[in-house]
């Protein structure tokens, strides 16, 4: 696994993994802005374990997935007396504060960043990417699943109907962060380094972007917005070179990065205003199982 | 003495962080909407100002202005701009679809023009910081061996005729019940005559304005601009706003100014680094132990999100 | 009626919010099987009784007691669970979920256990049996269509079946036939009786005394959140409480120009 193609292959890998971390709240209707933050969580704390006990790939793994499990499951549990507006503002916050207290830490490797000695190619990426989808793909069609949809149309009834609401919601913030905590393992022992910068605000913002955008209606949302969010910014490198460098502090890989995320922000806002449910809706997927033919039928009720 | 001067400069600070946490707090009090292009709006006021002191308007239409115009400019610009998040996250949105996450879509789309207004300033200005030079920077007061400088005290007083007019308004104008009322219960609003598609464009107006000024006390204050400082210093005015209050204005002003007094008190006793992870932690514990903030009620903030 | 034979009963229920009294002291049993009316002019507080029985809000004061075990300081959650359901005025079906989903909603309630939490469902017969409880209520719909493009009739028996996959002994229904045609009504009122012959004790809040009538035997008023009658579904309408309470005026002096006069003088 090298090369250009491959390199982009693992990203978009490890965007996938981190996009049903973040899937698996917003399916309840919790959005969470602080997803890199748990990323985060993961990533040092395989970093730590892999730097200074040599600990090998598997247990960091694991002991990368329970922490994310951890923080996410206390985090949720304290939390959760808050809702709505104060759940978006504390997730947001504990981003802030952890990048804050990693900064702090020189065992971390403070603002410098943590070189990882433990390695993981990219294949084991792209694997364990296959396997969130699957797992995530198989918990949506349990009750448990079918109970976290329902909390995400209407928490009253749901709880109305013998749901236990809090319970369920919690459960999925801590699986998510269990993912969390995987997908930030990756990121360490595949780029041998983690960095604070890499888990700020604004990667979090745009892990929320790829999940909303591509549609929380159904499991292959969280896919289709990172695939599309990876790859189209590739897709117009070229272009995207060629595009003017107004004003006057440009260097050359700033304009590049510059335009993708002006690009992301302009269909962010194109996309709320036109197709706020995302690109993927369930009468879309239905569309394309069945042939439009039959959607359509199926919408007119006879 | 120090400890005196600590306190002078949290003041100082906080009076940036009540400017830019009011704006929050309008728009989340009337609107239940939490926007987060304030903090980048905040930075596109300063670094326009900047920018037109420096280079004056694009295609030579006016060339570099004096500093005051400079700054009316960025005003001027941060009131436009957050006029089109008006446009493009309220005007033409209706909630369609009856799950949990419809309201979000206002804040999903505040947060895609954070990433236009900020990688735009970003790729124009670069990151590094811009020298905002202006007569007042090296005038100063001593009062009893603490060191104050002109433009803080402008700056302070400035940040209260703001919060007085802005009560005023509120308080005792048409359009400030008509807010209020907003406020209260959209639905009963519109029925009681209340123009709501008219009156949202004022809080968005008062937005950017205070957006704007809080840019320009920023820039005049500490003499430079640039483009990272939505993210550092915008932002920690959300945590004043929900220690405040969420909704309450009284809360912005003593949660502003507490959050000021917190930063420059942990820079003297814990050092810069700290500052993130105080504040933020600070702000974790209050949303934990008391999410109605010190000056809040309990009707903000409840619909879904 | 001794209370021993209920089923269910309200035991002094009292709900006050912010200091204004909705709900007062309001006492009624409910014995198995029966079919129990609760009605009262608008604003009697007949909705919030249901919310208080379900657990949409916690009572102030009193006790509900369903099958001897009193139910008012559990969740809403767990109430479901020993055997409450209840339908809401404004129909509130899940509207991204399919037909069958919804229904497969309400056999949430008998789940046990993280294990079976954890089962996918095509593993077990959850959806055949959401299935057969459709089609044995003659819901005539595709289990797979959209909850949107139902008709509003459709919708309110998608509804009642949710609420009846909880095997529940208490079915709430609130206002069940609003927005209904007569004939409509009648289907609905042959629907309910047949879950009634299953063995669920029904609570209906209803406006339509057609309905009201043909359906329940036994029926409590309200009004201004007290109970003003409490008895056989026929005796309603002779009760002069009740007919005060309905038409403004003591009943026996409603009749008389003399006391209508008096009315508007005053």
């Amino acid at each position: 696994m090298s090369g250009y193609t491959g390199g982009l292959l693992v990203i978009l890998c490890l965007n996938i993994v981190m996009a049903y971390a973040v899937f698996l709240p917003v399916a309840t209707g919790q959005l969470n802005l602080g997803g890199a933050a748990f990323q985060a969580v993961g990533a040092y704390t395989a970093g730590y374990l892999s730097a200074t006990y040599d600990l090998p790939v598997v247990p960091s793994l694991l002991a990368s997935m329970a922490t994310g499990a951890v923080f996410a499951f206390l985090f949720s549990l304290l939390i959760m007396r808050t809702k709505s507006v104060y759940l978006v503002l504390a997730t947001f916050a504990f981003g802030q504060f952890l990048t804050g207290v990693i900064i702090n830490v020189d065992a971390l490797g403070g603002s410098m960043g943590l070189s990882v000695p433990a390695h993981v190619e990219g294949w084991t990426v792209i694997l364990f990417a296959g396997l969130a989808m699957l797992l995530t793909l198989i918990l949506m069609q349990t009750r448990f699943g079918l109970a976290m949809r329902a909390i995400h149309d209407d928490d009253a009834v749901s709880e109305l109907m013998g749901i236990g609401v809090r319970g369920v919601r919690i459960g999925a913030f801590t699986l998510g962060g269990a993912l969390a905590g995987v997908a930030g393992c990756l990121y360490a022992f595949y780029f041998n380094f983690c960095d604070v910068q890499s888990f700020d605000a604004s990667s979090s913002f745009y892990l929320l972007l790829f999940v909303l955008l591509g549609g929380t209606q159904t499991i292959w949302g969280p896919v289709i917005g990172a695939v599309f969010f990876t790859l189209v910014p590739e897709v117009f490198r070229n272009v995207l070179a060629y595009l003017p460098a107004f004003g006057h502090g440009a260097t050359s890989g700033q304009v590049d990065t510059s335009w993708r995320f002006i690009l992301l922000g302009m269909i962010t806002i194109a996309m709320m205003v036109y197709r706020p449910e995302g690109i993927l809706t369930r009468i879309g997927l239905g569309a394309i199982w069945h042939g439009v033919g039959l959607a359509r039928r199926g919408r007119q009720g006879t | 003495m120090l400890i005196l001067q600590q306190v002078a400069n949290g003041v100082l600070l906080g009076a940036i962080y009540v400017t830019i946490a009011l704006a929050f707090t309008l728009t989340i009090g009337i609107l239940n909407f939490l926007n987060f292009t304030i903090p980048p709006i905040f930075m596109l006021s300063a670094m326009t100002a900047w920018a037109a002191a420096q280079f004056g308007l694009p295609f030579g239409i006016f060339g570099p202005m004096p500093w005051t115009v400079a700054l009316a400019f960025g005003i001027v610009v941060a009131i436009l701009a957050s006029l089109l998040v008006e446009r493009l996250t309220f005007r033409y949105l209706k909630v369609r679809y009856g799950d949990a996450t419809e309201h979000a879509i206002p804040l999903v789309s505040s947060l895609g023009f954070l990433l236009v207004f900020q990688n735009g300033i970003r790729m124009a200005y670069g990151t590094e910081p811009h020298r905002f030079i202006t007569p007042l920077g090296d005038m100063s007061l001593h009062l009893g061996g603490i060191f104050i400088s002109l433009p803080q005290v402008l700056s302070l007083a400035l940040a209260l005729i703001i919060v007085f007019s802005l009560s005023y308004l509120l308080k005792r104008t048409r359009t400030g019940r008509a807010l209020r009322s907003i406020a209260e219960n959209p639905d009963a609003a519109l029925l009681m005559g209340v123009d709501v598609a008219r009156i949202v464009p004022v809080i968005f107006i008062l937005t950017g304005l205070l957006c704007g000024i809080a840019g320009s006390i920023f820039a005049v204050n500490y003499g430079q601009v640039y483009s990272g400082m939505g993210d550092e210093v915008g932002n920690k005015a959300i945590a004043g706003m929900v220690l405040g209050g969420m909704g309450s204005i009284w809360g912005a002003i003593v949660g502003g100014l507490l959050i000021g007094l917190v930063e420059t008190m942990s820079i003297y006793l814990f050092g810069g680094d700290t500052v993130q992870s105080v504040v933020w932690g600070l702000l974790l514990v209050a949303l934990v132990l008391r999410p109605e903030g010190l000056f809040g009620h309990h009707g903000i903030g409840k619909g879904k999100f | 009626m001794s209370p021993n034979d209920a089923i269910f009963s309200l035991r002094g229920v009292t709900k006050a919010f912010a200091g204004l009294k909705v709900v007062t002291d309001v006492s009624f049993d409910v014995r198995p099987g029966e079919r129990l009316a609760l009605i009262g002019p608008n604003g009697a507080g007949k909705t919030t009784v249901f919310n208080l029985i379900s657990g949409a809000y916690k009572i102030n004061e009193g006790s509900i007691i369903l099958d001897g075990v009193d139910i008012a300081a559990l969740p809403a959650s767990r109430r479901c669970a020993m055997g409450i359901a209840r339908s809401f005025q404004n129909i509130r079906l899940m509207p991204h979920l399919s037909v069958v989903e919804n229904v497969m909603i309400g056999q949430h309630a008998r789940t046990r256990g993280i294990l079976e939490l954890l089962t996918p469902l095509w593993m077990t017969r959850a959806r055949q049996e959401a299935e057969a409880q459709l089609a044995a209520f003659d819901v005539a719909t595709y289990p797979n269509q959209a909850i949107a493009t139902l008709p509003y009739g459709i919708r309110k028996k998608v509804e009642i079946v949710r609420a009846l996959m909880s095997r529940p002994k208490v079915l709430l229904l609130d206002e069940p036939a609003a927005g209904l045609n007569t004939n409509e009504t009648a289907q609905l009122r042959d629907f309910l009786m047949r879950v009634a012959d299953g063995g669920v004790t029904l609570l209906v809040v209803e406006h339509d005394m057609s309905l009201v009538r043909s359906l329940c035997d036994h029926t409590v008023v309200l009004n201004f959140g007290r109970k003003i009658f409490d008895g056989p579904t026929h005796a309603v309408q002779e009760d002069p409480a009740v007919l005060e309470a309905y038409l403004g005026r003591p009943a026996h002096t409603a009749a008389t120009p003399r006391a209508e006069t008096a009315d508007h003088a005053s």
